[in-house]
């Protein structure tokens, strides 16, 4: 193999590897989006609460992000239910407009009562498997963290669609997705079921958190970029579809990848937002259509 | 343009207000008018954003590209060719009104929707804030730094906070009146059909990519007008203050706090909330340093919640409503005893 194929499965499997975050990330926003339409613009910032949770553990009982997790999971998961039933759950249905704009206005709290919390600085937070490496081959170097998060978030995604199959809560979900109104003629409780989502994706969020925290710099202003990225991904797989999210999520990171490492500077960050803007205009509906949950 | 508009321009109470304000740097410490030429900075962007958020009815959070095209593309023409930046000044706004036209193109030409096209508008803007960062022209990561003002006018050069203040006064009076001719002619209804029902407007015959383009061009043009004059003002050309999308997620969330669909709305939200943000900042910034854009957020969450049009538009129904309500009860009594 030359040293151009080296890099360029490098840079794929790094793309990979980070796209399988992404796609974690968006397929709880998905969910929410299915099943009450609130399209979250705060989403990020949730994402960036998570990671400074994380940050917070090991800042006062020196806890690894991955052990961390214990802890920030529920503690997302009720804060994610707390906000869907005080400040969600009376925009649900109405204009689209106003839940963004409800939602932009909590990225904005939880941004600045980060700062406020935190600080303005960069902070890191250690993990015990930060700065290993795995080989795979001969040529091939991953960084130990990323791997992991991207077999946990496979893992999850699959344990995701089994409730949804399987479950009686996921059957909800899928009938509420389907037809709100149908859903609850025959029973579904239907705002226990939104609610549920929401705190679900929440949860998702403080997974997606610890994973991400061992080599990211935290800063509060992250989760704008966040926010943008899980959108596009979204979008891309077409709202609502669960293996579009997924391809979505996998698309994007490979394309951030190639971007970062083929184009020089700042314009390689541009490629994976041009790759978004195109397919948009190509296929309105997203990489896959259809509204299987 | 309708009688609603002459009637504004030749009301004595508008200018003497406008007079007013153009009295206030007169008496204000500079401090404090440094904050009212902020105000008056978001006042006007707001307006602009207005035509096409409120009047359109179009969250478009691109505009950050348009407020980027005026502080960066007219100071690095002045800069790097030696452009006039009046010249500059216009040249931007005629390049940003382009560039609107052409977001509105691709929005009507790809029926993007209400979500999309925020969607869509954001990723623009992302990109836009990269193409800022990398391109040298532009001054790239490290800003541009305009030479220090001597006054001179001819070389858009307006002395010291108070001629910004009356040059921001005069903008912020523009978009206002943009915002209230648009609001009374044909474009202005066109615009509230489309608002209202997209699908509707069109099967009534309402040119959608007309007035899509025109209203994006004219908010364009005018946020490309405001960046100029503000990159002038901080001389310090930032890219990461002018081409970010957070000064527009800003101007979007005070528009929406006043309530769309009348210029008062953001004009209220502008005129209350930055000097109130901004003494915050002043008084507590070392202390809570974000602590004016918590509020704006709880502030937010509050209007929507308990105004989702927005309070001045709630205002108004409420007086129309207890001016009609008493309108009833007086010429009651009359009729029964005709």
């Amino acid at each position: 193999m030359d040293i151009g194929m080296d890099i360029l499965a490098q840079t794929l499997a790094q793309g990979l590897l980070m796209g399988g975050t992404y796609a974690l990330i968006a397929l709880g926003m998905g969910l929410t989006f299915s099943v009450s339409g609130v399209v979250n613009f705060a989403h990020g910032d949730i994402l960036s609460l998570g990671m400074f949770l994380a940050f917070a553990c090991f800042n006062a009982f020196a806890l690894d992000p991955y052990v961390s997790v214990v802890i920030t999971l529920p503690v997302m998961l009720g804060l994610g239910a707390l906000l869907y039933r005080g400040l969600l759950k009376p925009v649900v249905g109405s204009h689209t407009l106003m839940v963004i704009q409800l939602t932009l206005g909590i990225t904005f709290v939880l941004q600045n009562g980060l700062l406020m919390t935190f600080g303005g600085l960069t902070h890191r937070v250690p993990s015990m498997i930060e700065a290993e490496l795995i080989l795979v081959g001969d040529t091939l170097v991953l960084r130990a963290a990323l791997a992991v998060a991207f077999v946990v978030c496979v893992a999850l995604a699959g344990l995701l669609y089994w409730m949804l199959m399987r479950t009686d809560l996921g059957r909800s979900i899928r009938a509420v997705h389907q037809n709100a109104r149908a859903a609850a003629l025959m029973g579904v409780n239907v705002n226990r079921v939104r609610m549920l989502t929401f705190a679900m994706g929440c949860g998702l969020l403080a997974i997606a958190a610890a994973l991400l925290v061992p080599g990211t710099p935290l800063h509060p202003s992250q989760g704008l970029r966040y926010t943008v990225i899980t959108l596009m991904v979204m979008v891309l797989g077409g709202m609502t579809n669960f293996l579009g999210i997924l391809l979505g999520g996998l698309l994007f990171g490979i394309t951030e990848a190639l971007g970062t490492v083929y184009v020089s500077g700042t314009s390689g960050m541009i490629v994976p937002y041009a790759m978004f803007v195109l397919v948009l205009l190509l296929r309105p509906e997203g990489l896959l259509k259809g509204r299987a949950a | 343009m309708k009688p609603e508009f002459f009637s504004l321009v030749r009301s004595p109470w508008f200018w003497l207000a406008v007079a007013f304000v153009a009295a206030v740097p007169t008496w204000l410490p500079p401090y404090y008018l440094g904050i009212g030429v902020l105000t008056l900075i978001y006042i006007a962007l707001a307006l602009a954003w207005h035509i096409v958020g409120g009047l359109g009815g179009q969250i478009s959070l691109a505009h950050s590209l348009f407020l980027g095209i005026g502080a960066l593309l007219s100071s690095a023409l002045f800069l790097k060719l030696g452009v006039n930046m009046w010249v500059g000044a216009a040249l931007a706004a005629a390049f940003a009104a382009v560039m609107g036209a052409a977001i509105a193109w691709v929005d009507f030409r790809f029926k993007l929707g209400h979500l999309s096209f925020a969607l869509i508008t954001l990723a623009f803007a992302e990109i836009g804030e990269l193409v800022a960062l990398g391109w040298d022209f532009l001054g790239g990561a490290s800003g541009l730094y305009l030479p220090a003002d001597k006054g001179v006018l001819s070389a858009f050069q307006f002395g010291g906070a108070k001629g910004y203040f009356w040059l921001m006064l005069v903008l912020a009076v523009v978009c206002f009146l943009a915002n209230v001719a648009i609001l009374n002619s044909p474009l202005g209804y066109y615009l509230r059909a489309i608002r209202d029902n997209e699908n509707a407007a069109q099967a009534v015959g309402i040119d959608m990519l007309r007035n899509k383009a025109l209203a994006m061009a004219i908010s364009a043009a005018l946020t490309a007008l405001v960046g100029t004059a503000y990159a002038r003002y901080s001389s310090f050309v930032d890219p990461y203050l002018f081409a970010s999308p957070a000064v527009v997620i800003d101007v979007v969330l005070i528009a929406t706090i006043g309530g769309l669909g009348t210029p008062y709305g953001p004009l209220a939200a502008a005129t209350l909330l930055v000097p109130f943000g901004e003494i915050i900042r002043g008084k507590l910034g070392g202390v809570a340093p974000g602590l004016h854009y918590f509020i704006y957020g709880a502030l937010i969450i509050l209007v929507i919640r308990t105004m989702p049009r927005g309070v001045v538009p709630t205002l108004q129904s409420l007086l129309t409503r207890r001016r009609a309500k008493r309108r009833a009860a007086a010429p009651a009594a009359p009729r029964v005893t005709a």
